[in-house]
């Protein structure tokens, strides 16, 4: 191939928006059904802007409309697929002493990034984990489960950002640079979201999923609705099917 | 990536000690107005931005496991901060953390975080305020902000950079002029120079939170050549562990990459400073060195254990030598002890065992110090002291963890 028509080709891929979701799970999992009790663990949500250096300057009132959008998401979705869920913005509402919230919600952060970057970055994968998903939180989920009485907890973390106009002109800079045969497109704004179901009974992550988008809104209504969709309803679904539309 | 945001906005807290160190920018301290009054709340998106991004770190760290539970230290440190401000400032929230490294930082929001290295450190209040006085300094100026403001119009002007260049490299290259290399490493000089000046940048703000924090000292009533002193004593300390180690003493704020002043000019402008204000009438009450020592008592067991783990025996023999300018007290014999006995080289079983003694002679000296200089005099062969001492241990802490192993050593 021409050295000049594969980096068009491949920019004209990047232009075309799309969102990907890669879920795992541990051996023989299923998902909650019947009666159940879970919690959302102070869902994680910010919204920023994309300076035209690339920093991400987190914006107030997105987030909070972020935040608002998604949380009536969760309500009204999780309410079609049985149980009691509650959702805990605070650290009293999660049925706790302030410490092990803390705690825990640290302790997840550490390894839902381990699983991100094991699992979901290419060559980063550990030999011991081949073919596993077996990370857990431990005795301080148990201990946790024990004490406020829920079966499960669901982490969600969501990040949202969005072009500032010297950054979509920086874009256009590096898309004339395809042109001539030499790609530099600085990224734009992007989605990423990830929820992470624990069940508290053993203290282990049973399922998680990735979602990484170039496209939506959860600013809007209707984008935080597809977001928390297509983080949550491949669960339970065959985990190796890799969902892309 | 979500990390590296919570990375940014943690070297987004203005920082004393960051062990580097202010190009001779002489900023005249009483020129120095506070840019925020106590009620300020930001208005602009991007600052209130930071500060709700800040939330969620402020949690953790108000139950972090390393934050110090000592709540008359909290409040003494309260009334300095307060003393140096003038007025009560319940928008600066302080915590006190245990991290034996020199070093306190400010958040933008008003979360001001004081290590206990720093107060391993400090002999008088006058010392403890002229850091308080600069953290402050970074508070009531905006620097966070300010910085925040100038990277992001500097990395936008180096994108740029880097985008043309693209262009003119993929255009060299696609002419068939091999030279697409020269292009890009072009363009990385040009964003060099856009970085150092971003550190230039930093380096005026230290100064100038240095010159505030300062004058705020000078009208607390507080010895404004305490800044420089502080920085002396650190200056020296990293001197006696490079000794130690057998290197040379090389100054890590001394490079342009460095944010902070190269520290033999950060003494030199603090000196500068206090000595104009002094001219101009500024007169100190007290150094405040009982108070500091009443607070501080308490702690000081736990400090010099801290520090004295880190196994940096040049710096901590320093330290505790430091310290005993204003006096020898029991703890600080049995941890120069305890540094000799760590070191471990020739001779040092002797300087040991001299310093449990001298402890052991003083009328503060902690229960170690008695099991210590036990345990030395037994080596020795003087059984009949060697017990006394260990016995005098048992009586001073008959339920201690090791209570039992003491017995057998006496059972012998």
């Amino acid at each position: 191939m021409d050295r000049r028509v594969m980096p068009v080709a491949t920019i004209l891929l990047l232009l075309a928006g799309c969102t990907s979701t890669r879920q795992q799970s541990s051996a023989g999992f299923v998902p909650p059904a019947g009666t159940y009790k879970l919690i959302v663990m102070r869902p994680d949500i910010a919204v920023s802007l994309v300076t035209a250096g690339g920093q991400l300057e987190q914006r107030e009132d997105w987030t909070l409309q972020a935040r608002d959008n998604v949380l009536a998401s969760l309500r009204s979705q999780q309410a079609r697929r049985g149980g009691t869920t509650q959702i805990a913005l605070t650290r009293a509402e999660a049925g706790s002493d302030d410490a092990t919230i803390i705690e825990l919600n640290q302790l997840h952060e550490v390894v839902g990034q381990s699983i991100m970057l094991h699992k979901f970055s290419p060559g980063s994968a550990l030999p011991s984990k081949k073919g596993k998903f077996d990370w857990t939180l431990g005795a301080l989920a148990t201990q946790y489960g024990g004490q406020s009485g829920y079966d499960y907890a669901l982490f969600l973390f969501a990040r949202d950002s969005f072009s500032s106009s010297g950054r979509a002109a920086l874009q256009a800079v590096g898309v004339l640079g395809c042109m001539v045969g030499f790609c530099y497109i600085p990224q734009g704004g992007i989605q990423q979201a990830f929820a992470s179901l624990v069940d508290l009974k053993t203290g282990d992550v049973v399922w998680f999923n990735f979602l990484t988008s170039d496209l939506g809104d959860i600013r809007t209504t209707e984008g935080a609705n597809t977001m928390v969709a297509q983080l949550l309803n491949p669960m339970g679904q065959d985990p190796k099917k890799k969902s892309k539309d | 990536m979500p990390a590296s945001r919570r990375q940014f906005m943690f070297a987004a807290g203005g920082c004393a000690a960051c062990l580097s160190g202010l190009a001779r920018a002489h900023v005249l301290p009483t020129d120095l107005e506070p840019l925020v009054n106590a009620n300020y709340q930001p208005t602009d998106p991007d600052e209130r931005g930071i500060w709700q991004a800040m939330e969620r770190i402020e949690e953790s760290i108000q139950t972090s496991p390393q934050l110090l539970q000592a709540p008359a230290l909290q409040a003494y440190t309260r009334q300095v901060v307060e003393r140096l401000v003038g007025r009560p400032a319940p928008e600066l929230r302080i915590y006190l953390m245990r991290d034996a490294s020199f070093n306190a930082a400010m958040f933008p929001s008003g979360m001001m975080i004081v290590h206990t290295g720093l107060m391993a450190r400090v002999r008088d209040e006058s010392q403890y305020a002229a850091v308080l006085g600069h953290e402050s300094g970074h508070y009531f100026r905006k620097h966070t902000i300010e910085s925040y403001r100038s990277i992001r119009s500097r990395s936008a002007a180096m994108a740029f950079v880097a985008a043309t260049a693209s262009v003119a490299a993929g255009a060299t290259a696609a002419s068939g002029y091999s030279g697409a290399g020269t292009w890009i490493d072009a363009a990385n000089l040009v964003s060099m120079a856009v970085v150092l000046s971003v550190f230039q940048f930093s380096r005026a703000q230290e100064a100038e939170a240095d010159a505030y924090g300062v004058a705020l000292m000078a009208r607390a009533g507080y010895s404004p050549g305490a800044a420089a002193q502080i920085w002396k004593q650190l200056i020296d300390e990293r001197k006696a562990s490079a000794a130690q180690r057998n290197k040379h003493y090389r100054d890590r704020a001394n490079s342009a990459f460095s944010t902070h002043p190269p520290s033999e000019d950060r003494m030199q402008d603090l000196a500068d400073t206090a000595a104009y204000l002094v001219r101009n009438g500024a007169a100190a009450t007290s150094d405040g060195r009982a108070e500091w020592q009443a607070v501080i008592a308490p702690y000081r067991a736990q400090l010099l254990e801290e520090q004295i783990k880190l196994n940096d025996p040049g710096a901590s023999l320093y330290l505790v030598q430091n310290l005993a300018q204003d006096g020898w007290t029991g703890p600080l014999r049995y941890n120069e002890g305890e540094i000799y006995r760590l070191r471990g080289a020739t001779g040092d079983d002797a300087k040991a065992a001299a310093a449990y003694a001298a402890s052991t002679a003083l009328p503060d000296a902690p229960p170690e110090a008695w099991r210590a200089h036990g345990y030395a005099l037994l080596k020795t062969g003087n059984v009949a002291d060697g017990h006394a001492a260990l016995d005098r241990y048992l009586a001073m802490v008959p339920d201690a963890k090791d209570a039992g192993v003491v017995r057998f050593t006496l059972a012998q």
